[in-house]
């Protein structure tokens, strides 16, 4: 097939370009920091695109099951002086656990309902954490301890990076076994699949376990990494956004939502500040006053963009949905991948056998 | 502190007083759920717009009445929600969106998204609180004594911001009703509810009346923000719990009906009014507040989810 | 693929909230019989599939499944013991293609198959079903009749013993009715029993070796399809009126009723109101 080694190629040089951008980047700590950031909301996306897009079910509690992990890791660390890496194992599991709870809670609960307790949940659970200040620390938050005893980023970067790899190679892998056909017949269609034999409560369940714990594991990793975590982080503009690089990488498709994040990311930090060429720039000072009574502001550099970055993405989210439902990423991976001829209308194909036969 | 009957029934009553406002916030999310079958995401940013309105408007125009300020932001919101009506929703009605449902909770979900970071683009980091509407007059009659921020009867306080809200929106539910049940066009929105393809047959346009629900449906979550924003500190993000709160009450009250989504507001106002007042921990019983709606929310999900009147989502 | 097929239908009733959608059916399969449901419009005949699939729980009564009873149970259980069936809307998977459609119950009923152990055997369904140039396509490219074909092709994989069509020839073209006519044969000659709903008359006479008539949630005939034809009680329940002269003592031949109920109980819908589930393809 034509078509394969180009994307091959793509794939190949995506991969080297991240496994060396730490040279690349020459070490600067902040371009590093936003990478391995990019790679934690990398690793929601995808996930939640498992579980949204692959399974049908549109859960707004992810980004709790990511602070669940973190906390309980942290907490463990303080209290029992658990190590990182066992707090992570357990901060995993425990996200695990909720999700399989939350999963059986949600078994019988359509798709708006769903939602719906999805919120209520993840809210409850903000709120519980903002009121039980001798156990989380409140809406002060958490000092975690750090996992690995260096200033560097590198090794956090390698070791995002290598566990966003591995969870999405997992998640693919997953996605093309037996348990992808299982959910997305879910998402199809719940009743046609039960009366074809699908287990829909083992599935709907396993889709909730193993989405949450790779949402544990990035949360609880990072903020190792990063040594805090507030309840701020779990407001549900948080889930907005994982939802947003999802619908906008593409909500049925882990590499997209993955690289719909990275990209998003990416753009959300370079849009902070809209760099300006110098010669401009008097001119941007002059318009200082009128620009702050927008929300906007001047920088060293350019324009401070404050949250009208975040207001881009919201309609950017908005008119994806509405034009272009599978999302932005997706369809250009989908051209690298699939064969043209689907494009052929079957009436066409069908009059072809025709002729044959006849 | 003491529970004694007298602070049990303060509680209640500002717990109904507070509820009338779900109420009607309520009351306009189920009014979209009939009419148009989904349930909008960003109800409460409707609400949170509303009170933003109000406050810029009185502070730029200081004369101004606040009711006239409340019925622009009525004003405001409505027209918010039929442009975005037009634009996002509507083609899912006229078949030409794939998975509709999805669609619904994930557009409406957006524009949640879209207009809290709007609006935090606009209005900037701090808090707004716009200065009290009313000065109640200053009365005693023994058992009724008012000074300008509490009514007293028979001891127990409201305050007048809180009993001008609650009046407000009494007043706007039982316009609605009558407009629902007694104009043309209200029977219009009756008819497509209960039956879409009848209702097109006897030359009532579905899609129009699509539009009018939606913005009839933010309209009453703008007017209840724009009510409460002298009440409480107003962040872009203040519509988040209101739109859980209303979330609660159809639920709770069952979606698609109007005097559930009354009761509803009545029952989640006492509860949480008794919740956050029973808690012996009052730092925990703050924080907590909008957690023992949430829970019973959840909990009616589990059992119950067409809740008291409702009809199945 | 045993004639030991036995289900015993016994005293089954369902009522939702007021409604009494199924009064007390009572009737056994042995073997792989070829039967005909029939009824009005109503009379709860997608309801007692439902029952027997396993979508309801009958509020009293029992349904056995060679010796164990399988009411109650969850569809996919019950499809695992060998009872499939199709919906009167056609529900393929819309968005993944005809194999993986045919793919699904065969890895369901297989927990350590791989995928490609099946693939040879879907593809001969398919070809006998004449929709194997389709192999690749999606569910939603597939016209309406060959959807209803893709249906039934995946039914086969779940290797049942009972087969529930539920208006199988809706809506379809002259030349796919034969198509499914064959199906119907071959797979009934390779020992599967069928239960077919259908309000088209030629076809279930043509069919079927033994009828079953539901009115009003009770079956009112069962047996020969000649003799039921003939029984009062089920001509008063279509023609809604006693014998009399110059009305015909026969149900004639072909449609009866207008079409095919879209739903024959007020029981909780099964599936979404949230209008329309699937936007129609260009």
């Amino acid at each position: 097939m034509k078509r394969l080694p180009l994307l091959w190629i793509l794939a190949v040089g995506l991969l080297i370009l991240a496994l060396a951008a730490p040279v690349l980047l020459r070490n600067q700590q902040y371009w590093l920091f936003i990478a391995i950031q990019a790679y934690f909301w990398a690793m929601l996306a995808s996930s939640w695109a498992l579980l949204a897009g692959y399974a049908g079910q549109f859960s707004f509690g992810h980004i709790a099951f990511m602070a669940i992990a973190a906390y309980t890791s942290g907490i463990l660390g303080r209290d029992l002086g658990w190590s990182p890496v066992s707090g992570i194992i357990a901060g995993t599991l425990m996200a695990g656990v909720v999700g399989l709870f939350i999963g059986y809670l949600c078994l019988r609960l359509r798709r708006t309902y769903l939602a719906l307790f999805t919120i209520a949940f993840a809210e409850i659970f903000r709120l519980a954490v903002n009121a039980e200040l001798d156990l989380t620390g409140g809406p002060m938050g958490l000092y975690i301890d750090y996992l690995l005893d260096t200033t560097s980023y590198v090794p956090y970067y390698y070791i995002m990076l290598g566990l966003l790899l591995g969870s999405l190679g997992f998640m693919y892998w997953l996605a093309n076994s037996r348990f992808g056909l299982f959910f997305r017949s879910i998402r199809e269609d719940e009743e046609a699949a039960a009366a074809m034999g699908v287990h829909i409560v083992r599935y709907k369940i396993m889709a909730f376990v193993v989405t949450s714990m790779i949402a544990g594991l990035a949360g609880a990793v990072d903020h190792h990494l990063i040594g805090f975590i507030a309840p701020t982080e779990l407001i549900i503009g948080r889930m907005s956004l994982v939802i947003a690089m999802a619908v906008i990488g593409g909500v049925e498709s882990l590499l997209g939502a993955a690289l719909g994040a990275i990209f998003i990311h990416f753009s959300l930090e370079w849009l902070q500040q809209i760099p300006v060429p110098a010669s401009l720039m008097p001119k941007l000072i002059a318009m200082q006053p009128t620009l702050e009574k927008f929300g906007l502001g001047v920088g060293d550099r350019g324009l401070m963009t404050y949250a009208w970055r975040m207001v881009a993405f919201g309609l950017l989210l908005m008119l994806t949905l509405r034009f272009w439902r599978n999302g932005l990423i997706h369809p250009i991976i989908d051209r690298l991948t699939r064969q043209r001829a689907r494009k052929e209308t079957v009436a066409k194909r069908v009059q072809a056998a025709e002729v044959e036969s006849s | 502190m003491q529970i004694t009957g007298q602070y049990l029934m303060n509680l209640i009553l500002n717990g109904l007083l507070i509820g009338c406002i779900y109420g009607l916030m309520a009351m306009g999310l189920t009014l979209i759920f009939s009419v148009l079958g989904i349930v909008s995401f960003a109800h409460g940013e409707f609400y949170m717009i509303g009170g933003y309105v109000v406050y810029y408007l009185l502070e730029v125009f200081t004369d101004l009445h606040p009711l006239l300020a409340i019925l622009a932001a009525g004003l405001v919101t409505f027209l918010i929600g039929i442009v975005f009506e037009r634009l996002f929703l509507q083609p899912m009605a006229k078949g030409k969106i794939e998975r509709p449902g999805e669609y619904a909770i994930l557009v409406t979900f957006g524009l949640a998204f879209f207009l809290q970071y709007l609006m935090a683009g606009i209005v900037g980091p701090h808090s707004k609180r716009a200065d009290r509407f009313f000065d109640l007059p200053e009365v005693d009659l023994g058992w009724l004594t008012a000074t300008a921020t509490t009514l007293k009867i028979w001891e127990l306080p409201f305050g007048a911001s809180r009993l001008a809200a609650a009046a407000i929106a009494v007043l706007l539910l039982l316009v609605m009703i009558y407009f629902i049940k007694r104009t043309w066009v209200g029977k219009g929105l009756q008819a497509v509810s209960q039956d879409r393809e009848a209702a097109a047959v006897i030359g009532i346009n579905p899609l129009d009346m699509n539009t009018l629900a939606f913005g009839l449906g933010t309209m009453l979550a703008g007017l209840s923000g724009a009510t409460l924003v002298n009440v409480f500190a107003w962040v872009p993000w203040v519509g988040v719990p209101a739109s859980s709160k209303a979330f609660v009450v159809i639920v709770l009250g069952g979606m698609g009906s109007i005097p559930g989504a009354m009761l509803g507001g009545l029952i989640i106002g006492i509860v949480e009014a008794l919740g956050s007042g029973l808690l012996p921990d009052p730092g925990r019983a703050l924080a907590y507040k909008d957690g023992f709606g949430l829970l019973l929310f959840a909990l009616v999900l589990l059992l119950k989810p067409t809740g008291l009147f409702g009809r199945e989502l | 693929m045993s004639a030991n097929i036995e289900l015993d239908v016994r005293g089954v009733y369902k009522n939702f909230g007021g409604l009494q959608a199924l009064n007390g059916v009572n009737f056994s399969i042995r073997g792989n019989e070829l039967i005909g449901l029939i009824g009005p419009n109503g009379a709860g005949k997608t309801t007692l599939t439902n029952v027997l699939d396993g979508v309801y729980k009958p509020s009293s009564g029992e349904v056995r499944l060679n010796g164990r009873r399988i009411d109650g149970l969850p569809p996919y259980e019950i499809a695992r013991r060998g009872l499939g069936r199709t919906f009167q809307v056609t529900r393929a998977f819309r968005r993944m293609t005809v194999m993986e459609n045919m793919l699904v119950p065969a890895m369901a009923l297989h927990p350590t198959a791989r995928q490609r152990d099946f693939h040879a055997k879907a593809m001969e369904v398919l070809e006998f079903l004449t929709i194997e140039h389709l192999t690749n396509e999606y569910g939603r490219s597939l016209s309406g009749g060959q959807q209803k074909l893709l249906e039934l092709g995946r039914l086969l994989m779940l290797d049942p013993d009972i087969i529930i069509l539920d208006e199988p020839f809706a809506g379809v073209h002259p030349k796919l009715m034969e198509t499914i006519y064959e199906y119907i044969r071959t797979v009934h000659e390779q020992g599967k029993a069928f239960i077919i709903i259908s309000h088209d008359m030629d076809s279930i006479f043509t069919l079927s070796k033994r009828l079953l008539v539901l009115n009003f949630g009770e079956l009112i005939a069962d047996g020969d399809p000649a003799e039921v034809k003939e029984d009062p009680a089920v001509i008063e329940a279509y023609l809604g009126e006693e014998e009399e002269e110059g009305v015909p003592a026969v149900i004639p031949a072909g449609r009866l009723a207008e079409g095919p109920a879209l739903s024959e109980a007020e029981g909780p819908a099964l599936s979404e109101a949230e209008g329309t589930e699937e936007a129609p393809d260009a």
